[in-house]
């Protein structure tokens, strides 16, 4: 293909050559025969004039000496034949070709030959003509020496030209060929360890082979590190106790990890995209699909605790996170997902809470010992007293029915934190805070504090009274605790609406006491198990509970404290909705 | 609702009306009983925000023939001492300010050789007498209620007992 284009354009450059050369080969040989056509004019002027034909002839005679001539002849100025000149025989001597009087001269070719007609003018006058034919065997030599010379260029160069290709194809079209070869090769069967022979030549070919040979061991080393990479994380995720999977932007799950399988005892095939609804409880799919679908939607971190079928057909249940993973541009490109069984931590927190509501009632029941053996003590001295000093014994057993009313007060007020009722029922806020607040007025009084009370009469929600009444116990319990003597404690309990969505009703209650403060460090971890800053007294489960059952009952506990010295002071504020447990 | 309550630290009036209120707010029924004073017979303080519970106490213990007189608290009995310098005092343990057990350690600083006996309505005590224990003061604690007989047994067997 090569050879034929460069062989075409050699072939095409030279016809272009030869043909101009020839153009101009013709134009001299014209120019030639003109100027013999002139000189033989010129030297004709007297035989013309005398009509002597012998002395043209002679004039003519000196054309032998131009071989390709054929004929030359003199004619008078009528056209009429003087003298002539034929190069191989005599023969009729041809007719002047009609010349008009404005051209001199007149050219034409054809036939295999070219003639020339000139008009001989002699002092501004025609005196007659001059007539030449010529055989174009010049103009022929000069083709065929063309023809012989291209035709040993073109041979010359083909030859030229298949050496260097086969010269070339050895050195340059071998080794690219065997390159794209195995281009192909690689990328069809992804083996990254073939290599190409340099070739022997330290050319450009050589170093692209080579550098192709580089990158192909670049992307093997890579190939390698990424399977080591992928295997490392296949182990990883098989080792962790969670279970783990992997999906698609849309919500395929493509991949889990062996725990999965062996938790649910399902197969790859049956868990395949959506498959993963079947080991769900059908009581709680349709929420974890709406709250897929919306983490799906906008992409956000999606974080929900459902039960999760075993192979052994149990529930258990799991936190389950996924986390969206996202390109350069931003784009979600899979979601990886984690499945952690926290059964046994739900477990061991339900039981820790039954644990604190028994605390709770242990250090009630202390409290209220307290509360009872105090009238008893007196009760007691009274009737001794009364049996002692019978002149004064009315007064003395009136004292002790007096008592006897105080300690009856006491067990009524305190049957209500046991009361501890199965379904949520109407509750008077007012009334839980006044009986709550009576359980502790012995505290409050102890340590000389103002209480200063706000609540309407008529605040009701529909709740469970037993723990309204432990949130109520709880908190006010941390703000005597943390009351210095003859400190200030406002409890303010009025109808509200929850601050974040303002249609939503209820009570909010406010405990404010001017205590110690909670320093910041502190405001979160009082709400985790455990944590507590009074030494040796605390459980560090009270506010957790609390924080429980606030949420239980849906709604919100904030903190806010001052440690500005001088200004110390903390406020818990519950927000409990309206009706948030109407059903 | 709650009231506040201000709970005086020497009761002003005698419980029973019948004596005379002294400068002092201290409740002293000598003059009902006719004794030679207070300095004669063995001194009994007895300290309790519960004005009933220090009331009939005392008056169980005067019937019995002691001494007594009640305060309302601990810092009271504390700046009491000092003049009346007691041979017994019996104290509640919760008390608001200066609770009974700190107030018997400050006592034994005066008297040295006071009996100091505290009585309680709670068991959570524990941990204030465990307290007190670590800082080399050992007390005798009663549960309330307590029967007066087995009070004023205590009180003459110079002894206190669990």
């Amino acid at each position: 293909m090569n050879m034929l284009v460069s062989g075409g354009a050699l072939l095409l450059a030279s016809v272009a050559f030869f043909a101009s050369d020839l153009v101009t080969f013709r134009t001299n040989l014209v120019t030639n025969t003109s100027i013999q056509a002139q000189i033989i004019g010129s030297n004709s002027v007297s035989p013309l004039i005398f009509n002597d034909a012998k002395s043209a002839e002679i004039t003519l005679s000196a054309l032998r000496a131009s071989q390709h001539i054929t004929y030359a002849g003199i004619y008078s100025a009528s056209g009429d034949f003087l003298a002539g000149y034929w190069r191989d025989h005599a023969s009729q001597p041809p007719h002047l070709p009609p010349l008009d009087t404005v051209k001199s001269e007149l050219v034409n070719f054809g036939n295999g030959e070219f003639s020339l007609a000139r008009a001989i003018v002699f002092q501004g006058k025609e005196v007659g003509f001059v007539l030449i034919r010529s055989d174009l065997g010049a103009v022929n030599d000069r083709l065929r020496s063309y023809g012989i010379i291209l035709l040993t260029i073109l041979g010359a160069s083909l030859v030229a030209a298949l050496t260097l290709s086969r010269i070339s194809q050895s050195s340059i079209s071998k080794p690219i060929l065997a390159l794209a070869d195995t281009a192909k090769l690689v990328s069809q069967q992804k083996d990254y360890s073939v290599r190409i022979p340099v070739p022997p030549d330290r050319d450009e070919v050589a170093v692209l082979v080579d550098e192709f040979n580089e990158m192909l061991t670049e992307i093997q080393n890579r190939d390698t590190a990424l399977q080591a990479r992928e295997e490392e994380f296949r182990t990883l995720a098989n080792s962790i106790h969670q279970m783990a999977w992997m999906g698609d932007p849309e919500g395929n799950l493509t991949w889990y990890n062996q725990r999965w399988y062996d938790y649910t005892g399902t197969t790859p095939e049956q868990m395949a995209g959506w498959g993963w609804q079947q080991v769900h409880d059908s009581q709680k799919l349709l929420e974890v699909l709406s709250k897929w679908r919306e983490a799906l939607a906008k992409g956000e971190i999606f974080e929900m605790i459902f039960p999760l079928r075993g192979a052994d057909g149990n529930f258990r249940q799991f936190l389950t996170r996924a986390v969206p993973i996202r390109d350069a541009q931003g784009q979600v490109v899979r979601w990886f997902g984690t499945n952690t069984d926290i059964t046994e931590q739900l477990r061991s927190e339900e039981n820790l809470r039954q644990t604190e509501k028994l605390a709770a009632t242990g250090r009630l029941a202390a409290s209220i010992a307290h509360e009872i053996n105090n009238p008893l003590e007196s009760v007691t001295n009274l009737i001794y007293l009364a049996r002692k000093q019978p002149a004064n014994s009315e007064r003395y057993l009136r004292l002790a029915d007096d008592e006897l009313d105080r300690i009856a007060q006491i067990t009524k007020n305190t049957l209500g934190f046991y009361r501890d009722s199965a379904s949520p029922a109407k509750v008077n806020i007012s009334e839980i805070l006044r009986e709550v607040l009576f359980l502790y007025s012995r505290k409050i009084e102890f340590k000389r504090i103002t209480l200063i009370c706000d609540s309407g009469n008529e605040i009701e929600i529909v709740a469970y009274p037993g723990e309204i009444r432990q949130i109520f116990a709880n908190l006010i319990a941390n703000a005597i605790d943390a009351l210095p003597e003859a400190g200030v404690l406002r409890i303010r309990a009025s109808n509200a609406c929850r601050w974040e969505i303002i249609t939503e009703r209820g009570v909010r209650i406010t405990f404010l006491d001017n205590g110690t403060g909670i320093l910041p460090s502190d405001r979160q971890k009082i709400f985790k198990p455990f944590y507590t800053t009074k030494k040796d007294t605390g459980t560090g489960l009270g506010l957790w509970l609390v924080h429980g059952l606030v949420e239980k009952h849906h709604g919100t506990l904030q903190v806010r404290s001052s440690v500005e010295p001088g200004k110390t002071w903390t406020a818990f504020s519950v927000f409990l909705p309206e009706r948030a447990l109407t059903n | 609702m709650i009231q506040n309550r201000q709970i005086p630290n020497v009761y002003p009036f005698p419980l029973f009306g019948d004596s005379k209120r002294n400068p002092e707010g201290v409740n002293s029924l000598e003059d009902n009983r006719g004794s030679a004073g207070f300095g004669k017979r063995v001194k009994i303080m007895v300290v309790d925000d519960e004005s009933l519970i220090a009331e009939t106490v005392v008056e169980i213990l005067r019937d019995e023939g002691f001494d007594a007189i009640s305060v309302s608290s601990g810092a009271s009995a504390v700046e009491l001492a000092k003049i009346l310098r007691p041979a017994v005092v019996l104290s509640d343990v919760m008390m608001p300010g200066l609770n009974g057990i700190e107030t018997g350690i400050k006592i034994r600083e005066i008297v040295p050789n006071c009996k100091i006996i505290l009585f309680s309505g709670q068991a959570a005590t524990g941990n204030l007498l465990e307290d007190a224990r670590r800082r080399g003061h050992s007390f005798d604690i009663l549960a309330k209620p307590i029967k007066p007989e087995h009070l004023v047994n205590i009180i003459r067997a110079g002894l206190p007992s669990q």
